[in-house]
């Protein structure tokens, strides 16, 4: 019942190498930027950090520049800049869209890119009190053995709950990482691993620090599936883009909410002589084979799955329609 | 509308509105805590259970821990409904829900008094639960209460007029089963209370958020054993209630407890978990509701029954189920109606009081059904609900006095402004529109405390500043009773409201208020106010007149200006007169009450001061929606709800009320609902708990009717509640208008409707291939 944060230490770092070296040395630590997500797990108890580094006074992370033909996104950069910028809006809609579902206008000024990437995988045997998952023997993804929502399986099925995951996704866009050896990049679904418990391809002393969207190649959207039209984590989310080549149209799908990681869903491109409606019927069918959705929220499973691939072959036929 | 009156009728902001949304307002968790201790709750992890070892010790013994109460510090019992009193601020012996508390800690800080709260060893020998009414109501199934065989708190039997011969004469019967999920109120404030006491002198001072401080007063003197003259409750600002505030809760009570454990002060706030557990919300309801109608519409007979899953303890329960019945009277002038209720104990969290207590979940199955059997008979739905209009004055088939009637205005005015006749069935594939009627008590006649004392008693003081204080204990929980008060008193003695200030809610200044709920605030203390300020404008009158050397009789006043009829050059001024009036004797003060008369309390038959009021208000609304075939989403795109509520005092805040009754049934019918994984509660948060966001809050066009009272103040009745339980079958008729599907469960989720979709094409795809 405890909504006491715990003790530790805040520190805010003005460089990169500075907050690198806290992650490296400091006892327990912690990113932090806008807390949103963060600050809620450990008054629950979760996220118990003895040192949190708060990255957002570094100027290396923060803020929207043109690399080449593309873009480059800061991690601190908050969700209210990205969704005012005119660059992501023209050119990477799903981005922009799906910057506009999370949480309300509230959170989004203090949340950041950054921590929508990393936020913690949801399940409703986790996100609770430490009272309530003590009164219910906790669980495998944190201070218990077993797995609540699917018992007799080896690992957590709590599930990603990223806006902003599939929509970088169907863009190509790639992580930029630095670490002790320096900047590496990932594609975005390589960043992430089916493991509810262990969901981030990140090593022990790494920070993200942006996101580089390579040049925009045709158009693209995001729907995301809940209950309320703001406020809530995605029940699902679908991103796709559509571009017109010579050889058809080509989709690049991106689900999130329906598994422990944001999954790409792969479709051949739409041939000019095809028939379309069997096409989207078949992407359908391909998008419920992709989602995998568990018993993580209090709406059944069953529904995120129908519902996901029903805005997804909705999407899909929009976009192909205006390309 | 009806005549204006120059204050008492004119739209007028909230007086206590400045302070809320410049963030002054004082709520109960802002009280200085400088000086105070933290109070925290241990609660029961299993939902039923016998208490075998509960050692304190080693908590009492943590350095900074002040004082630890349990189960043994308490041992009366409490209750809203003095034949009803079961539960414990503490649990003693047994446990009966998950998150009862158990033991109480008051500590230096929050953070001692939790480590102290994971010190205590509680050892629970666990007893089988049951989580439903069928569980709870099997054969064999654990008891909860030794006393409540079956687990029923309370069964209800009531039959008016010759039901079996309305069927028979019946053209067309229908009978449905709804379900409808229990609704937590969700206010906005989490709960809150601070005690203080005063060792020396044996004083008790408790701050809380409660919507009946009266009610609290006597449950802290009952349970610590306090004369209640050794006690004083204050209310400050109260941020909603909705019900969930209209008895003493545990957290009341343990945290008297700690504070005169420590001879201190001790602040209790509780997490948004906590205060979802705490709950007394609407409870789950299964309603078996049959129907017999003539080919014209005209009502024939009801036939209704009612399951409440009640949760652990009394709490309203036997009122809840009572209300249930009684107010299928009221509404529509029907010749026969039998009810058949049961209250259920369940090992989960009490369910009490919440807006529209008792006749939502009816309502919701009546107008729905009602709907579906004016389809089969071709007739309109706003025809079959003109079919059955009452006459006032009347009083129904169970004793309810009924004066004043609005209901056909309302139906008129949604009609036409929603152009019902025109769109309907014209808006194209997935959209429709719905509409019901509904009704709700002007406060009850009766109270749950019935002393013989009047129902409200106001006091207006009067003095040499000329200014004018108001003390009322009526409880303004955003309501705007407080305002209600001001202008009601103003209008009354002719004065600029800013002349007027209300002073509320402390009970060593403040007469005693039952409190805010059952929407008595406005009929009852706003006829008091009146009565109150007529004898002061007498005695003002008396010395204008004496000053004037005229008759009382002659003496006009208005705009503060006093003046015999006719003579502008004589005018005396407010100052003038009141320094004439304190002359003789000094400050005034003056008293008014108000006492339900016996005639509006109810008939005789058991049970029967349930339901009973001095007037309903009357709503009618219609629902536009459009719905997602692909998602089962449903949108509200418009409302027109229309409110008899009798004289709107107040229209600014009446259409307030109004809105926010739509959007809190708007929130059941759509998206909220408590659901437990064996009795733990997982939508304790404002984020799974599905209170509709600003996203979903359509466009409400407000219509207030008047029908004047000619009991109500000014001829006002309740405005508060009486549009709640309209909305939720006015959208489920609107969703059966848009995409041909009736749904007997509520809320209607995205998930629920889409399932009913696939059902319903599958059946037809068989139909099709058979």
């Amino acid at each position: 019942m405890s909504a006491t944060l715990p003790d530790f230490e805040l520190i805010r770092p003005a460089t990169l190498a500075a907050a690198i070296a806290a992650l490296q040395e400091a006892e327990a630590p912690r990113l932090c930027a806008g807390g949103t997500d963060l600050i809620v797990n450990m008054r629950h108890g979760l996220s118990p950090a003895a040192t949190l580094i708060d990255i957002t006074a570094i100027d290396e992370l923060a803020g929207i520049v043109r690399q080449g033909e593309g873009l480059h996104i800061g991690a601190a950069t908050r969700l209210c800049e990205l969704e005012e910028d005119d660059t992501l809006a023209r050119a990477y809609p799903a981005v922009a869209e799906a910057v506009r579902t999370i949480a309300g206008p509230a959170h989004r000024q203090a949340a950041t890119l950054g921590g929508n990437l990393c936020l913690d995988t949801r399940c409703l045997y986790y996100n609770q009190s430490d009272w309530w998952r003590r009164a219910n023997d906790f669980c495998l993804k944190y201070g218990g053995d077993v797995c609540r929502v699917a018992p007799s399986g080896k690992r957590c099925r709590a599930a990603f709950s990223g806006d902003l995951a599939p929509a970088l996704m169907v863009h190509g866009g790639e992580i930029v990482i630095a670490g002790g050896e320096g900047l590496r990049r990932l594609p975005v679904q390589d960043f992430y691993r089916e493991d509810g418990a262990d969901h981030l391809a990140l090593e022990k002393g790494e920070i993200v620090t942006g996101v580089y969207l390579p040049p925009p190649a045709g158009l693209s959207a995001y729907r995301k599936l809940r209950l309320r039209g703001a406020i809530d984590f995605p029940l699902a989310g679908v991103a796709i883009s559509c571009a017109r080549r010579e050889d058809g149209w080509h989709f690049a799908i991106a689900l999130t909410g329906t598994n422990s990681c944001p999954v790409m869903v792969e479709m051949p491109p739409l041939a000019p002589d095809e028939d379309a409606a069997a096409y989207f019927r078949t992407l359908g069918r391909q998008v419920q084979k992709k989602a995998s959705p568990q018993r993580t929220t209090a709406i059944a499973p069953h529904y995120r799955r129908l519902g996901v691939a029903a805005m997804a072959v909705r999407l899909a036929r929009d976009l192909w329609q205006a390309a | 509308m009806s005549a204006r009156r120059a204050v008492a009728g004119q739209p007028s902001p909230l007086v206590d509105g400045i302070e809320k949304v410049t963030g002054e307002a004082v709520y109960t968790a802002d009280l200085d805590t400088a000086t105070c201790l933290s109070g925290r709750i241990l609660r029961s992890p299993v939902s039923h259970g016998r208490i075998l070892r509960l050692d304190v010790s080693r908590a009492r013994a943590l350095d900074g821990v002040e004082a630890v109460v349990t189960g043994e510090d308490c041992p009366r019992s409490y209750g809203v409904i003095p034949i009803a009193m079961n539960e414990y601020p503490l649990a003693r012996e047994k446990v009966r829900y998950r998150g009862e508390p158990v033991a109480a800690v008051a500590a230096r800080d929050a953070r001692t008094a939790e480590r102290a709260l994971a010190l205590i060893t509680l050892e629970i020998e666990e007893l089988p639960a049951c989580y439903t009414s069928a569980d709870a109501r099997a054969a064999g199934a654990p008891l909860l209460h030794e006393d409540r065989p079956g687990n029923i708190e309370r069964e209800v039997h009531h039959e008016f007029g010759d039901v079996a011969a309305g069927f028979a004469r019946a053209d067309l019967v229908r009978e449905e089963r709804f379900r409808c999920a229990e609704v937590n109120h969700a206010q906005m404030e989490p709960h809150a209370a601070l005690a203080e006491y005063d060792a020396e002198r044996d004083r008790l001072t408790l701050h809380s958020v409660t919507q009946v401080p009266y009610y609290v007063h006597l449950m802290l003197a009952r349970c610590l054993d306090m004369d209640t003259s050794r006690i004083r409750v204050v209310k400050p600002f109260v941020g909603g209630g909705f019900g969930a505030r209209t008895e003493t809760l545990n957290f009341e009570i343990i945290a008297a407890l700690l504070a005169r454990a420590t001879g201190g002060r001790v602040m209790m706030r509780l997490s948004r978990e906590e205060t979802f557990i705490t709950h007394r919300g609407r409870p789950e309801s299964e309603v078996l509701m049959r129907i017999g109608i003539g080919r014209d519409g005209r009502l024939c007979a009801v036939h209704c029954e009612v399951t409440q899953r009640g949760g652990a303890y009394a709490g309203y329960g036997i009122v809840s189920i009572l209300y249930a019945g009684a107010l299928l009277h009221g509404l529509y002038d029907i010749p026969a109606v039998r009810y058949d209720g049961w209250r259920v104990y369940t090992n989960l969290p009490p369910c009490g009081a919440m807006r529209g207590h008792g006749t939502v979940n009816v309502r919701h199955a009546f107008e729905c059904l009602l709907d579906r059997m004016a389809r089969e008979l071709g007739l309109d739905p706003f025809a079959v609900r003109r079919a059955n209009l009452l006459r006032a004055p009347t009083r129904s088939l169970n004793d309810l006095m009924i004066n004043s009637y609005g209901l056909k205005e309302c139906l008129d005015r949604v009609e036409k402004a929603s152009g019902w006749r025109q769109r309907r069935g014209r808006l194209g594939p997935g959209r429709g529109l719905g509409m019901a009627c509904s009704h709700y008590v002007s406060g009850a006649a009766k109270p749950v405390h019935w002393t013989g004392e009047p129902h409200a008693v106001v006091n207006l003081k009067l003095d040499f500043d000329g200014g004018i204080t108001a003390l009322t204990g009526a409880s303004d929980i955003g309501q705007g009773s407080t305002t209600m008060v001001a202008l009601a008193a103003a209008e009354v003695l002719g004065v600029d409201p800013g002349r007027i200030r209300v002073v509320v809610n402390d009970s060593v200044i403040t007469p005693k208020d039952n409190g805010s709920y059952s929407s008595r605030v406005t009929f009852m203390v706003g006829n008091a106010t009146i009565e109150a300020a007529k004898r002061l404008r007498a005695i003002l009158i008396a010395a204008a007149a004496a000053k004037l050397d005229a008759d009382p009789g002659d003496i006009e006043c208005a705009g503060e200006t006093f003046s015999v009829q006719g003579g502008e050059q004589s005018a005396l001024s407010f100052a003038e007169v009141v320094r004439a009036a304190l002359a003789d004797e000094g400050t005034i003060t003056v008293k008014g009450t108000f006492t339900c008369p016996p005639e509006a309390q109810g008939g005789r038959h058991r049970g029967g001061a349930v339901g009973s009021t001095m007037g309903f208000s009357y709503a009618a609304q219609v629902v536009e929606v459009a719905v997602d075939a692909d998602t089962g989403r449903i949108t509200v795109e418009k409302v027109w709800a229309a409110l008899d509520c009798g004289y709107a005092i107040n229209p600014l805040a009446v259409e307030g009320q109004i809105e926010g009754s739509v959007w809190m049934g708007m929130g059941q019918a759509l998206s909220e609902e408590t659901r437990y994984l064996d009795g733990l509660p997982v939508h304790a948060s404002m984020l799974n708990y599905g209170v509709p966001s600003m996203a979903e809050s359509p466009d409400i066009e407000v219509h207030i009717v008047e029908s004047v009272d000619p009991l109500g103040p000014f001829g006002a009745k309740e405005a508060g509640e009486g549009a709640l339980s309209g909305f939720p079958p006015a959208l489920a008729n609107a969703v059966a208008d848009a995409i041909g599907l009736d749904m007997n469960v509520l809320p209607l989720t995205p998930d629920r409707v889409l399932d009913a979709l696939i059902k319903a094409r599958r059946a037809a795809r068989r139909k099709e291939a058979s």
